[in-house]
């Protein structure tokens, strides 16, 4: 008999995506009110100013932080356990394109970060780091778990 | 003994074992028991076959689990290897990015600036620059008695700004256009902004650029960036200029944004033309009117650039070289 779904890659995502969109949301805060307030350290390596306010901070004039923003809201959706019960490919797979999305773009600002605007910042590191998890998880629980069976709760 | 697997109805129960078709009791049974015994033997020859279908598709989930597992595993490694290279060449292969920011190698500060954009900027005809209307001009290079201010025997041209100051913005401008006569940037300068919250002025920074000239040395010194730090109360530095040149700065104009020291022998202690003239442009627009008389921009940078020109020509270069100069 195929094993039962578990419940962690849900659980998982779950955790991550809702703390992804908190700090999306507090950075999409922050890239509208002039990061005035922006919490972070300064010293050279770390400096999230420098990144929220460089000219990468932005894609065809929409605010990165609101593009992350979108990501886990939809992501959020996608990881709760009832979609995680959803045997449909459409829902299955479309989770995992979505996480690859949310991967190749944390690649491509980390390349930013650290080839164009020469810092780093930690509360973007910390959305990179949710990102790849939730990546992690999903790729795991859809490559490595079959379909669960029968009903959507 | 008979067999109790030859009285019908029993035939489904007992003669579906492995060995009842070995059983000596068969051969005493009817017609219809040997129909029976026929029917349980192919039941149970269907249910080893599903058996065995039942293993195999097991075997084969199990097999497609594992691999696609391992596909997983491959697929996390990757892009932790992609993360781990970017790391190791940032780090250690291609130059670290440590506090300080003076004195590393690295790509020039801002945006990259479109090739076609830095030559027609460095293209502007020099005829151009000369007849473009002064009225706009505020400040002019002054002459100065100070000590020569060299770089490996050159004439020194230091410029002591920050990104975050419109007036720098402004001057900038002009610097580009005047210095591109006498030589060459490698890196390039990059694509700014003076802050969001003092003009917005779109310009150029020379932070991390290189100029080579065989007239002259070029000493760029921006001394903060175009951002504030975390409390907000001042911008995040960025270069610090030497003991002697910041008591140049001090002596030249008291230490404002911006301060141009030709060799010690003239200063230019503000902006030439008011930085208001490129508000509310975008980068590309202002890049465009240089070299455009008709327009306010574009005269105020032209005729900032010939000054600048002239003064390079007579208090550093001697007059070389004779086709910019002359």
């Amino acid at each position: 008999m195929p094993d039962e779904f578990p419940r962690w890659p849900a659980l998982v995502g779950t955790v991550c995506s809702a703390l992804g969109l908190g700090v999306a949301g507090y950075l999409t805060f922050e890239h509208y009110t002039s990061s005035s307030s922006l919490a972070c350290a300064d010293n050279g390596t770390i400096n999230c100013l420098k990144v929220t306010t460089s000219s990468y901070s932005e894609v065809l004039g929409v605010p990165v932080a609101l593009l992350g923003l979108l990501f886990f809201a939809v992501m959020l959706v996608l990881q709760l356990p009832p979609v995680w019960r959803r045997p449909e490919p459409t829902v299955r797979y479309g989770r995992l394109a979505w996480a690859v999305v949310g991967l190749c773009t944390i690649l491509y600002l980390l390349y930013r970060e650290l080839f164009s605007i020469d810092a780093i910042c930690l509360w973007c590191t910390g959305v990179h780091v949710l990102t790849f998890i939730v990546f992690c998880t999903t790729t795991y629980a859809t490559l490595t778990y079959p379909p669960p069976e029968g009903a959507v709760a | 003994m008979p067999n109790p697997s030859t009285r019908p109805g029993s035939q489904s129960k007992k003669g579906s074992g492995p060995n009842a078709a070995k059983n000596g009791g068969s051969k005493s049974t009817g017609p219809r028991g040997t129909g029976a015994k026929k029917g349980a033997k192919k039941t149970a020859a269907t249910t080893r076959f599903a058996e065995r279908q039942a293993r195999k598709e097991e075997e084969a989930r199990l097999a497609r689990q594992e691999r696609n597992k391992r596909y997983a595993f491959v697929t996390i490694g990757l892009v932790i290897a992609v993360v781990a290279v970017l790391l190791i060449v940032k780090f250690a292969g291609g130059g670290s990015s440590t506090s300080s920011t003076a004195d590393q190698p690295s790509p020039p500060g801002g945006t990259p600036i479109p090739a076609a954009t830095l030559a027609k900027l460095s293209s502007v005809p020099l005829s151009t620059l000369r007849s473009a209307p002064t009225t706009g001009i505020l400040t002019t290079p002054q002459s100065a008695s100070g000590k020569a201010l060299t770089t490996d025997g050159k004439p020194q041209l230091l410029y002591i700004g920050a990104e975050y100051c419109p007036h720098c913005a402004a001057e900038r401008w002009a610097m580009y256009v005047a210095l591109t006569k006498f030589g060459t940037f490698d890196p390039e300068p990059g694509r700014i902004h003076s802050a969001t919250q003092d003009g917005n002025i779109p310009t150029l920074t020379y932070y991390r650029t290189k100029y080579s000239s065989p007239y002259l040395a070029f000493n760029p010194v921006e001394v903060y960036t175009n951002y504030l730090n975390s409390s907000g109360n001042n911008y995040v530095a960025l270069e610090t200029p030497t003991e002697a040149e910041l008591n140049l700065w001090q002596s030249g104009n008291g230490g404002s944004f911006p301060y141009v020291n030709f060799a010690g022998k003239a200063i230019l202690p503000s902006a030439q033309y008011s930085f208001a003239d490129l508000q509310g442009l975008t980068f590309d627009q202002v890049a465009a009117q240089v070299g455009n008389n008709a327009t306010t921009a574009g005269a105020d940078i032209d005729a900032s650039a010939n000054q600048l020109i002239k003064t390079i020509c007579t208090t550093m270069t001697h007059d070389q070289p004779a086709d910019v100069c002359s």
